[in-house]
């Protein structure tokens, strides 16, 4: 009586494994693709039909990425963007986030919405200009402030949803054990959020890291950023394969990895985001 | 102190009014510096293109007042037409296609199966890739005669295609990019959705007597159509926003073939820094993503069973 | 500890009156419940008297003090708060010593603080705990604990029980009455639960929309309860309420059924007045009020039964073990010493 059943949703368990494995197919072909042309000298890139795993293995073409194209100053300056970016936007958008949900003034971050809608070109109109007034063109600083752009809002956004579920009673009761509002926040509000904060962290920092736009108005060959020094691979040099897939490897790579480890944060964030974010 | 009489009214009124709420907690010190950010990147970029976009401005010339012959221009804009148009094809099929691969995938990992969480993690990862990076790989494989994808077609005996260097093909061709990147947003916006479905219903339904279609077709999509809705929205303002993939791969072409209303706003204020021009395309582009975002939130109202969107 | 003092207090939240002028005076140490129904402003109230909410008008004084415009971590309160309140990612011991840290007090004075409390409440083995790892009756007992520490002026409970099962609710109830009989620190609680504020209440104050219907002893709201509002929110059962008149010197009601009365009231002939009996004081008879029983109840320590005596119903319990089923008559007993006359038009007590 038991049996068959069991054998019955093991089989339906081996069924979906495999309708999932079909789905994820065009995403392990693509990076395994990717790595196998950052792994092969150029005759075994354009053979035909193509090799997939080569012969010799082109270790070289990572070698090459960093010797010939400054990319380890292109990665600094990435770390620095980014870094610097989401650090600040932690640092405003966190407490933004608590204050907001307390004053209950959602209606605010219809800003936010707004600044999500809006295409990235028409903040990079004005700050372009700002910046040039300014003489900040030639440091880092433009790409810095302008990253704000998408990092502050993922901040706040996410953190408002944090701090609403949060209870109120929690940090009533620290009113009454003698908190300030400001000892509030630090040491009952923001601890409870700490698994909001983590996730608003790792979203803010990939989607800074990724971003491009910015980077090919605003970067010269001093701040360029990896997106940008990448592209820049593609349409100066005669194209050589190996070395580009190399370094879209290198410039991909830490994202990456931080989507698998922080798997669950990051579902959990844009879940969270997408949802609200409607 | 004990002995102020507090039993006058106007007292307490007067005193109330020169001390308001001084029990709520001050959150604005919280607020500001945020505020002062976000008018800083944010709004004050909105107010500048507006007042950029009535004057006529190229970079390194004097700036002219005009008023709104930029946008009669904008109007007269056979070129601006034609990226509208393009714009329109590449955003409708952008959130079409991942809607369908990503309900699609959502209803399988909603289900449990060995590696379910391995697998869903491999599955998310195109959309946190770096979109030059993936358009970088992408123009290679698209590659006529050396990519990998025409030589899969040749495998199934199709003939090799010319993909992004095609004047038709190239759109679908960056759709497909497009689709293979974003399919994972839809699937987990979805799959919250399926979460947040009750159970008793299905088992309130398999008593009625109703088959796996029906549940599906009856409970199921009913149930997660706020969450398609959601997914609509949020890709169908990334998708007609979109501006990685299609500037790294084609920056437009070949001609203008792929031109959409973003490529060619970067390209009037930043190819030819005809800043005034280029604003008011800017201004243009927001009001027609805002109206976009209005009507798809109007239909989505209806769409809602539940008001956990509401607070 | 302290003596409260409740001055003319008015709460609105814009046009709505939620308070319309309270005056309580607590005494040094008593034991205060507020009660009444749900929206009746209790837990405005004591928000009030926390400091977690604004007062519209009136004055708060704890102790000497004018506390009405101070806010909440000046007032020396601690609270109770209905789900605790406890700080998810503290220790039971840093969740208890926490106003203490506040305060920048000795780490080892808190250790002793908290280790003297913990003591009080069996929570030793606890302090190294999170809250997560505990049941709901160890959470009271660590909010309670979290209050003691603080050695505040007054302890304020906002519904402390409500979230727990009918057993711990009742052991609980002993512990904060014995906490407080240890402690003497002067008390306010709020419940919705009559039977709370009647065990462990010095004085009880019933609220009813806004208004305080009346303030007294348990066993005064028991025994001469002021209106009819009090009358029926306490005591459990609740008391009948039987409309009529006093007519030759007996109470009538429109379907022609007589209740017994007690001597020297015929002054208050002649209005409409409502009849208060409770059911523990109808007893059974051999002969006396006739009535069939419509519903009968058996614990086995008492039978609760409702008697349709003359269309009139009239719910009693009865502590002896009668055979009674449904559809028997029964005969009953009313000790007129015990019943209670009101106003029909006023709702007040004669």
């Amino acid at each position: 009586m038991t049996r068959p059943l069991i054998t019955h949703r093991t089989l339906d368990r081996i069924g979906l494994l495999f309708v999932a494995l079909v789905m994820i197919s065009p995403v392990i072909l693509f990076f395994l693709w990717m790595i196998s042309l950052s792994l092969k000298y150029e005759i075994d890139n354009g053979a035909y039909p193509p090799i997939i795993i080569p012969e010799n293995i082109a270790w070289s073409n990572y070698v090459k990425v960093f010797e010939e194209n400054n990319f380890l100053l292109y990665f600094w300056n990435s770390v620095l963007v980014t870094g610097t970016a989401t650090l600040l936007a932690l640092v405003i958008g966190v407490p933004a986030g608590f204050g907001i949900a307390r004053l209950k003034a959602e209606k605010s971050a219809v800003v936010i919405m707004i600044a999500r809608m809006t295409p990235g070109l028409s903040f990079l109109i004005p700050l372009f200009l700002l910046f040039q007034w300014t003489n900040l063109i030639g440091t880092l600083w433009p790409q810095i402030i302008i990253h704000l752009v998408v990092t502050v809002p993922i901040v706040v956004w996410i953190m408002i949803g944090y701090f609403e579920t949060t209870p109120k009673e929690l940090e009533e009761a620290a009113s009454i054990d003698g908190a300030t509002t400001w000892q509030v926040f630090r040491l009952v509000a923001l601890p409870i959020a700490k698994p909001g904060i983590v996730v608003s962290f790792i979203l803010a920092l990939i989607f800074s890291w990724n971003n491009f736009v910015f980077g090919i108005v605003l970067a010269n060959r001093e701040t360029r950023t990896l997106p940008v020094a990448v592209y820049n691979m593609l349409s100066f040099e005669q194209v050589s394969w190996g070395p580009l897939a190399a370094a879209a490897l290198i410039v991909t790579l830490p994202v990456l990895l931080l989507t698998m480890f922080a798997q669950k944060q990051i579902v959990a964030g844009l879940t969270a985001g997408a949802v609200k974010g409607g | 102190m004990a002995s102020v009489s507090i039993d006058n009214p106007i007292d307490e009124t007067t005193e109330r009014r020169s001390k308001p709420a001084r029990l709520a907690p001050n959150y604005w010190p919280f607020v500001m510096p945020a505020l002062l950010v976000v008018s800083a990147v944010i709004v004050f970029p909105w107010l500048f293109t507006l007042w950029m976009s009535v004057n006529s401005w190229t970079l390194g010339q004097p700036r002219t007042f005009i008023g709104f012959a930029n946008y009669l221009r904008l109007a007269q804009d056979m070129r601006f037409w034609e990226s509208l148009w393009h714009t329109t094809t590449y955003t409708v099929l952008s959130v079409v296609l991942p809607l369908f691969f990503g309900t699609l995938a959502a209803l399988v990992f909603d289900a449990k199966f060995p590696l379910r969480g391995f697998l869903r993690g491999i599955f998310v990862m195109p959309m946190m890739a770096t979109p030059v990076a993936v358009a970088l790989v992408w123009t290679m494989m698209f590659h006529p005669q050396l990519g990998v994808l025409n030589y899969l077609l040749s495998l199934v005996g199709i003939g090799p295609q010319e993909w992004i260097y095609n004047q038709t093909a190239v759109i679908p061709s960056l759709v497909l990019v497009e689709t293979w990147q974003w399919t994972p947003l839809v699937m987990l916006i979805v799959l919250g959705g399926l979460a947040a479905v009750p159970r008793e219903p299905y088992e309130s339904a398999e008593i009625d007597g109703a088959t796996a279609w029906q549940k599906f077709r009856y409970l199921t999509v009913p149930m997660i159509a706020p969450f398609l809705m959601i997914a609509v929205i949020i890709r169908s303002i990334d998708a007609i926003k979109s501006f990685d993939i299609i500037y790294a791969m084609t920056q437009g072409g070949p001609g203008t073939a792929s031109e959409t209303i973003n490529i060619y706003l970067y390209n009037t204020a930043f190819a030819y820094y005809d800043i005034g021009y280029g604003s008011a395309m800017a201004v243009v582009f927001f009001l027609i993503i805002i109206a976009l975002s209005f009507v798809l939130l109007m239909v989505r109202a209806r769409a809602n069973w539940s008001d956990m969107e509401e607070r | 500890m302290a003596t409260v003092n409740i001055q003319n207090i008015q709460k609105n939240y814009g046009a709505v009156k939620v308070i319309h002028g309270i005056d309580i005076d607590i005494a040094d140490g008593e034991f205060v419940a507020l009660v009444g129904p749900s929206g009746c402003g209790k837990s405005t109230l004591l928000r009030m008297i926390a400091g977690l909410e604004e007062v519209t008008g009136g004055a708060i004084r704890i102790g000497p003090r004018e506390v009405s415009h101070l806010p909440a971590r000046d007032r020396d309160i601690a609270m109770v708060f209905q789900n605790y309140a406890l700080y998810p990612h503290m220790t039971v011991a840093d969740n208890m010593g926490f106003a203490l840290k506040l305060k920048k007090a000795d780490p080892a004075e808190i250790r002793t603080k908290v280790q003297r409390a913990a003591g009080i409440l069996g929570l030793e083995k606890l302090l190294d705990r999170y809250p997560r790892q505990l049941s709901g009756g160890q959470r009271q007992r660590v909010a309670m604990g979290r209050a003691i520490v603080r050695d505040p002026q007054v302890f304020l409970f906002d519904e402390p029980l409500s979230n727990l099962d009918a057993k711990l609710r009742v052991q609980m109830r002993g512990e904060i009455k014995t906490m407080h009989q240890r402690i003497g620190t002067t008390t306010i609680y709020v419940t919705h639960d009559q039977v709370e504020a009647m065990t462990m209440a010095d004085k009880i104050v019933v609220l009813h929309d806004g208004h305080i219907e009346q303030i007294g002893a348990p066993l005064e709201l028991y025994d001469r309860p002021s209106n009819l509002f009090v009358a029926g929110f306490i005591g459990s059962p609740a008391m009948n309420f039987i409309d009529g008149r006093i007519e030759e010197g007996a109470f009538r009601t429109k379907k022609g059924l007589i209740l017994p009365l007690p001597q020297g009231v015929a002054a208050a002939g002649g209005r409409d007045l409502v009849y208060g009996v409770r059911p523990e004081h109808i007893r059974a008879a051999t002969h006396g009020i006739e009535g069939r029983a419509t519903l009968v109840e058996g614990t086995g320590s008492e039978i609760y039964a409702k008697l349709d005596a003359r269309g009139e119903e009239i719910a009693c319990l009865f502590r002896e073990r009668l055979d009674v089923r449904f559809g028997d008559t029964v005969s009953i007993d009313i000790d007129p010493a015990r019943i209670h006359l009101f106003d029909k038009q006023t709702g007040l007590r004669l």
